[in-house]
Order: C-alpha cells, then structure tokens, then sequence
C-alpha cells in the first residue's frame, strides 16, 4: 500500500526508534543554583563580552556568574556538550522542587483528569517557570520552550491534556529526534483534541490538524503543498483521535480507506479487514512530510531564529538543513551546527519574551524561593500567560511584536524587587556586600549582568543609588531599575 | 469634544516625522534604518497636506480572529443552497416555523441576522451599521497566520511589508492633536501588525493598569531614569518606552474604574467587552486618541459550531453586544458621533458544514462597519455569487466578490480624511462603493 516514492523516502529515515526515555544519572553538580557571591568588589571582566557570553546569554534563561565561571571552565564547546548532555547534569533540586510541589504532573492521564483543572494549569506554569529559573539544564529548558511555542497547545482548549503532552512529548523528546518528536506529538491526545483531529472520521474530515501539521510543524506555510494536498492529508488522518480519557487512539471504524494522493504520493485504497494497520498510511505520511526538504529548511530555519537571529543568513540555513538531512533530523546535532561561535559572535541581540524576561530576573536576582505562585500571575500582566496562546503559531518571537510592551515590564520590576517576605524573598541586603554604593553597583554587574553592564547604565544606576541614603528600600529600586534597563531586555 | 481639532498644530511635528520616516534623513541612524525597513523604497512619497479636514474621524478597528464564518454572522436564509449546504447548523428563515429565538432576523428579504446578533439591530435599523458580505481578500491563503498578516499589513503577499494599514494611515498624517502622548493603542500585550508603523501607538492591554508600579515618591525619579536609559535603545524599543513613560500620566487622569457609559450602555463583562469600554473611556476624556485596535477570537469554528445556542452563538453574542454598547455609549452619544468602527476577518468558512458539525477555513465573509457617517442599514453585495456549488471559490467558498481594502479606503479617504491612499494600500487602487455618507 506504499508509493514507491514514499517507500524510497521511508528507507531513507530508516524505521522508526522505540520511544524509549534516557536514563537519567545524577553527577555531583557542576553549576551551584546561586552564584558566589565574593566579599571583595568584583572587577567586571570585560573579556566576556566574547563568543562564549554570547553562547551563554543564548541557551540560558539569564547569564549568571556561575555561568560565566562554568563556561570558563569548560570553554566555549565544552559547555555547550555538557549541557547537550543534559541528562548528565545533576537537577536533582528543581527535580526535588518540582516533585514536591507540583504533584499532579507526575500523575496519569486518569488521575489528571480527576484533578480540578486550575490546579493542573497552576502547577504545570509553575514547574514550567521554575524549571527555566532554576534548573542546570538551561539548554534543555530552552529546548522545551522552543518545541512547546512550535507544537503550540491551548490548555484553555485542552486543559489537563496539556500537562500529559509537556512531560510525555515535549519534554520526552525535546533533545531527541525531530522524527521522534513529530511521531508523539501526532499521537498526542492533546494534539488531537487542540487542532479537532479527534473529529475528523471517514466522509467528514477536519482539515484543522491536516492543515497545521504541513504548514507550522513540518513543511512550513510555503513548503510547496497545496489545498488539496490539505484535503487529502486529512483523509489519509481520518481514525487518528483520542480514546478514554484523552489517550491517543486509531479507530479504525472511522477511517477512509478510499485511494489518497497526499504530496504526490499515492495511497492505493485499502480495506476496512485491515483494520489497525490503517494508521500506517498516516505513519507513511509523517515520514514523506520528515524526509520533504521544506521542513528541513523549515525546521532549521526556526532554529536559527531561536538561537541566533532573527534573520539567518541562507548559508546557516543550509547548514543546519543539512544537518538535519544528514543525522535523519538530530536535534542535538542541529543544534551543534547553529551553535557555531563565528555566528553567535556576529549575531544581533535578541528581545527576551516576557517568559524569558522574568525566569532571567528570578535566575539571575536569586531570590530564596518556596514557590513561584505569585510569580507566575505576574506573566499575565507581562503579556506571556503559559500555555494561554490560542492559536497553533505559538507566542510570537518577534521584536514588532513585543516593542510596546516595556511598561509591563517595569512594573513587574518593581513589584519582584520589592518581594521581601513570603515565598519570593529577595535579599536585598546581600547586594549590599561590601558596605558602599559602589560595591552595591558591582554585586548588581555581577550577579544580573554577568560582569557586562553597560558603562553608561552602570554610572547611572549608581548615580541613582547615591541620590538617595545606602539602605534596603533605595538598593531594591535599583535592582528594580537595572532589570527594568534596556540591556537587560536582550540576550 | 473629538471634533476640537487643532488645524494647524501637529504639522512641525508631521514634517519631521515625514523626514524621518518617509526620506530615511533622520540624524539618528538607527531610526533611519528602521524607517527603511518599515517603509521600502517601492511607497510612494506621502503628499504633505498643508491642512486636513476637521471631520477626521477616530477609529476602533476589530480584528476578528480565527476565520469568522459569514454566513452565520449574516446569513443569505434567502439562498436555498445555505440550507442544503448545512443540515445541522444552520440559521432558520425568519419567516420559519419554530420558536423566536431560534430564527433569522431579517435584515432583508435575502439577508438576516442570528439572534446572537441581535445587539446590532439598533444600530441597523439607525442605519448606521453596513453589512458587507462576500467580502474579504482576493486570493487569500486558507493558513490564518499568512492570511492575518497580509489582511493587516493592507498588501497581499509581500513578505517584505512590516507595516500595518493602521500604522500606515497614521504615520502619513498629521496629528489631530499635537501635543497627544499617544495617538493609538491595541488592546493587546504585543502590537497588533495593523498598527505597525504607526508613531505614538502602544499595546497596552489594560489601559486602567498602565503604572510603573513602586513608591509613588520616587516614581517620577525612576520614569526619568528609564526615559534616559532607553533613549541610546534601538527603535522601535526606544520610542515606544518614550510614549510609555508620557502615556502612564495621560492614563493616570481617566477615571477607567468609575467610567459610565452614556445611553444606558452594558458592555459585556467579557475581555472584548472591556477593551471596548476602556477604547470608549479614553475617546470621551478627549486627549487625541486617533484610533484603537482590539481583537476579538473564538471564530475558528471547526466543530460544534451551533451558532443558534453553542459556541458560535457565544462568541456572535460578545462580538454583537460589547459593539452595540460602543455604539450607543460612543457613536450614537454626541459629542463623540465621530467615530467610525469596522471589523473584519481575515477569511471566511466553507459553505457547507464538515462532519464535526462545525465548518474548515474558506473564502469570503461579512464585514462590518459603524458610524453616523456610514451609509448603513444594507447588507451590501457586489452581485451576490451563490452558494450553489457550481458558483463556490473550489467548490467549497463563498467567492470573494469585494476585497475588503475598497471599505477601508473608502472610510480612510472620507472618514479619515487622508488622501494617501497608496501610502495606506499599496498597489491596490480601491472602488469606492458608497460605503460612507
């Protein structure tokens, strides 16, 4: 029943990998979650402005000095590998943290959605927020945002089933394999139930996901399918849907056995007596749109305008293609290729997302942190509300996009810095190291800006701090000042 | 109040941004790199108007998102086909047997609205409310994120564009007030791409919170601090932190919480509801607001459609009263009559229904536009195209038969009082259908 072109495609990807997890093997941890603070002034080592703090501003949710010292040790690749092999790095206090407080997304699809749905929503932002902050594994967690924003779920549409596609798709396979990934996310309940897939059977299909799957997952919008390719993708999908409580099921009562031609590739008609081999013709499917060169270029291309810039130039573009070309879509070796320090050295500066821009304020101020209940209200305000994007696109990375929205921002600056009682304690006093204005200024530098403040806004945040008395109140309205600052709205 | 214009203010100003923005002269060299990328080189150079119209309307622009089904919003109960196409979800004939509250109102003797809709009735009958139908774009793509953008943008199919119609219309005139902090706003944490471009334009999602939070003692110290520090940042960061900081004290004088709407007017307490009430609160304090940007979801109708009591009738019923609030606190309640409101999506749904009782992204759709200058009370149609499937866009759409710019253009020329219609709509040179007075 498969096209010969189709055929030829499969052979190319080679058969499909078990969706096995990693083993995880805690390590003595190398990156201590709160930065030394020195008792001396620190000196702002300006050689980091360099290929290596553009890495680390890259794949971190904010550059902390344990950062910049871990990245000294290990040098430019050397940190990049360490965190590619995430799992090697020891998270075992986000994992503590999140085990404790957050148990219902380690429950199962039944005990979810037994679960009040709030709290489901409550804790999923949460972990997602604090793992960002707080875990070892920046790099990963950068991934899980990347494929969360391109595989977009609403969980106002989908509720608890959100929860089972972050840990059982995104997370799984965040760092495995883009096949592995399009695989689980198109066997993903929540999938299913987000873009009415669960709705699409035999003489009446869904376009939704047959439609999204090509233009924002896969082929990209201009990716050379047409409407009809639409219409006959969704037939080929028709028994794809949910069964129980939102587990992925192929029901083949459902399904249109008639001959399909999706992509100019020819599905012969089948029989109902086949009964669950049918799902093979959209298995068949996935790998045409995994093997098509338009969702190389597609995949790689958002990769880049992840990690690098807004605009990759075409030569990076090709390259990390081809890598995905070459390793059947390796998410850790695309990511090598688009890691590459010639490109980061040159590359603009990127606007941070609200998201980003309050993990970095939590991971880099370092607050003493119970929970991030408070915190994670505060995305509303900010414009970035988990997992609340109703559209397949995902929140958008775009500077156009985002410009306006600086006042929000402040405002969040000067509501965290203020924290100092309950479950978010910034402490201020230990800013205030070294007794002076000045050593204020420097712990600032050092502990938000990873020793590379810009000169002019360290003279004026200084000038600020000295117009007034050297007490808690004036250093949290710096600290508040300094988050608030242009600079620090960019990685 | 809207109309005490300010003739020959604003026009020092204009020339300036003009340089800046349309020759790419500017001194600072990032703000020229912007104007190029915002404005290409192809845009024909703004004519300068020496003096405007002192009828320039203020507008709210709805962007329905999500493909809003058209035929369920008005719908043609006069062609047969409309029935044939939808067993299960579709709008009885006013003239049908049956209960009231499940049939058409009719508009026409072809058109009529759900009864989600019946909140627009008033402004209908007042004929201040147009119905065009079969509009949308030529051409369009059935993917709502490349449809939206080129239906915001005001030009199909040009990547190279970033900026909006909106955007457009107000960087090529001058202001209507001078000294305005903020000319626009969207409703929205991130700028709508309609109104890209545009100068003294903010997202802000919720005007009545707009503070920079902390000591009110040394607020105005920190606003200064951060007006300075994002004055070396790169547009458009830079000016949209300076109109942030001017916009907080503008915002802080509006009395959004003890706000009551005129003429007995009820805005759903719904997110479109309250931006409409917050739109109308800043337009009545008087402080040269041009225009506003909101956006309404929920249209992408794919199952479970039942616009007579299910989703759809929901999301119409939000949609029809939060506007008909707007339109009897605001339009219909001098002195604010000058204000004109359209809204629009970015395409329509197919004609007939899919197996999941719900409708797949299609062609054309309705359009709305209100205002006491608006020739209103019609469904308007450029020779209504059918819904027998011969006559459909693929076999399955309703055909585009009016691009959707025609309105806009009409309304911006007339209503907006900008001449620069190529500047607005590039390429695109609209029919004027008498959609205004």
């Amino acid at each position: 029943m498969i096209g010969l072109g189709a055929a030829a495609l499969l052979t190319a990807l080679g058969p499909r990998r078990a969706a096995t997890q990693t083993p995880r093997h805690p390590r003595p941890a190398p990156l201590p979650l709160t930065p030394n603070i020195p008792n001396e002034t620190p000196v702002a080592p300006r050689e980091w402005a360099t290929d290596t703090s553009r890495l680390l501003r890259r794949v971190t949710y904010g550059l902390t000095d344990a950062d910049v010292q871990a990245a000294k040790k290990y040098g430019f690749r050397g940190f990049v590998e360490r965190q590619l092999d995430y799992t090697q790095l020891d998270d075992s206090a986000a994992d503590a943290f999140v085990g404790s407080k957050y148990p219902l997304l380690s429950q199962n699809i039944t005990q979810l959605f037994a679960a009040s749905a709030t709290t489901v929503q409550l804790q999923l932002q949460q972990a997602t927020l604090y793992r960002a902050a707080f875990s070892t594994r920046q790099l990963y967690e950068r991934m899980v945002e990347f494929w969360t924003n391109h595989f977009n779920i609403s969980i106002i549409k989908v509720g608890y089933l959100k929860a089972v596609d972050d840990r059982d798709v995104i997370r799984q396979y965040a760092m495995t394999t883009f096949r592995d990934l399009l695989y689980a996310s198109a066997k993903s309940g929540a999938m299913m139930a987000y873009l009415d897939q669960n709705q699409s059977r035999s003489g009446a299909p869904n376009q939704n996901y047959a439609r999204e799957i090509m233009e924002l997952h896969t082929l990209g919008v201009n990716g050379g399918y047409t409407q009809n390719d639409v219409a006959e993708l969704s037939r080929v999908l028709t028994g794809w849907t949910i069964a129980g409580r939102g587990d992925f099921a192929f029901n083949p009562a459902i399904h249109d056995w008639g001959a399909k031609t999706v992509l100019g590739v020819t599905i012969p008609a089948g029989s109902p007596s086949m009964g669950a081999a049918g799902i093979k013709e959209g298995e068949m499917m996935l790998d045409v749109l995994l093997a098509h060169p338009s969702t190389a270029t597609f995949i790689a291309t958002k990769m880049l305008h992840w990690f690098l810039s807004y605009d990759p130039l075409p030569a990076q573009i090709a390259a990390v293609a081809s890598t995905y070309t070459a390793t059947g879509g390796d998410i850790k070796a695309m990511i090598r290729t688009s890691l590459d320090s010639a490109w980061l050295t040159a590359a603009p500066m990127k606007l941070k997302r609200p998201f980003h821009f309050i993990a970095s304020s939590l991971r880099t101020a370092s607050p003493a942190v119970t929970n991030v209940v408070t915190i994670n209200s505060q995305l509303t305000n900010v414009g970035q509300p988990l997992f609340h994007w109703d559209t397949p696109d995902g929140y958008p990375d775009k500077v156009e996009y985002w410009a306006g929205n600086v006042l929000p921002r402040w405002s969040y600056a000067s509501y965290f810095t203020s924290l100092g009682s309950g479950e978010v304690v910034i402490d201020a006093a230990s800013f205030m190291k070294g007794n002076t204005a000045d050593s204020t200024i420097a712990n600032i530098d050092l502990r938000l800006f990873g020793s590379e403040i810009d000169p002019t806004l360290k003279a004026s945040l200084a000038a600020y701090l000295k117009a007034g008395a050297l007490n808690v109140a004036r250093v949290r309205e710096t600290l508040a000042l300094a988050l608030s600052a242009n600079s620090f709205q960019w990685y | 109040m809207i109309d005490e214009r300010d003739d020959d203010c604003g026009c020092t100003e204009y020339r300036e941004l003009s340089r800046r923005q349309f020759l790419g002269t500017a001194a600072g060299g990032s703000m020229a790199a912007v104007a190029a990328a915002y404005f290409p080189a192809w845009l024909p150079k703004v004519v300068l108007a020496e003096s405007y119209t002192s009828t320039r309307d203020v507008i709210l622009s709805v962007f329905m998102r999500g493909g809003a089904d058209g035929l369920s919003l008005c719908v043609p109960f006069g062609d047969p086909s409309y029935y044939t196409g939808r067993p299960t979800i579709a709008i009885p004939r006013p003239d049908a047997a049956g209960a009231l509250t499940t049939k058409g109102i009719a508009l026409d003797n072809f058109f009529a609205f759900p009864q989600a809709m019946a909140g627009l009735m008033p402004a209908y009958v007042a004929t201040d409310l147009l119905v065009v139908h079969a509009t949308g774009q030529f051409n369009s793509s059935r993917s709502h994120f490349d449809a939206q953008r080129y239906m915001e943008i005001g030009k199909p199919n040009d990547a190279s564009l970033v900026t909006g119609w909106l955007g457009r219309h107000l960087a090529s005139m001058p202001p209507v007030r001078s000294t305005a902090p903020l000319r626009a706003l969207g409703l929205s944490s991130g700028l709508q791409k309609t109104l890209v471009g545009a100068p003294k334009t903010l997202p802000i999602a919720n005007p009545a919170g707009f503070s920079i939070g902390g000591s009110a003692a040394t607020a105005a110290a920190r606003m200064a601090f951060l007006q300075t520090d994002y004055g070396g940042a790169t547009e458009p960061i830079h000016s949209a932190a300076l109109d942030a900081t001017n916009t907080v004290s503008l915002l802080a004088t509006i009395g959004f919480s003890t706000y009551r709407p005129a003429n007995g007017a009820v805005y759903p307490n719904t997110s479109f509801g309250n931006a409409l009430k917050s739109v109308a609160a800043i337009i009545k304090a008087d402080v040269g607001i041009e225009a506003a940007q909101v956006d309404i979801g929920g249209w992408d109708t794919h199952s479970a459609e039942d616009p007579i009591a299910g989703s759809m009738y929901r999301t119409m019923q939000d949609f029809s009263n939060s506007l008909a609030a707007f339109y009897a606190d605001v339009i219909a309640t001098a002195p604010t009559t000058g204000v004109t409101a359209v809204a629009f999506s970015e395409f329509g749904r197919n004609a007939r229904e899919n197996g999941s009782n719900g409708t797949d992204h299609g062609r054309g759709t309705a359009l709305f536009a209100i205002g006491k200058n608006i020739a209103g009370g019609r469904v308007m149609v450029n020779n209504w195209p059918g819904l027998a499937k011969p006559n459909l866009d693929s076999g399955q759409d309703l055909v585009v038969t009016i691009d959707y710019r025609d309105i806009l253009a009409e309304i911006v020329q007339n209503r907006l009082g900008n001449a620069n219609l190529g500047v607005v709509f590039p390429s695109w040179t609209p029919t004027m259908r008498g959609v205004t007075r």
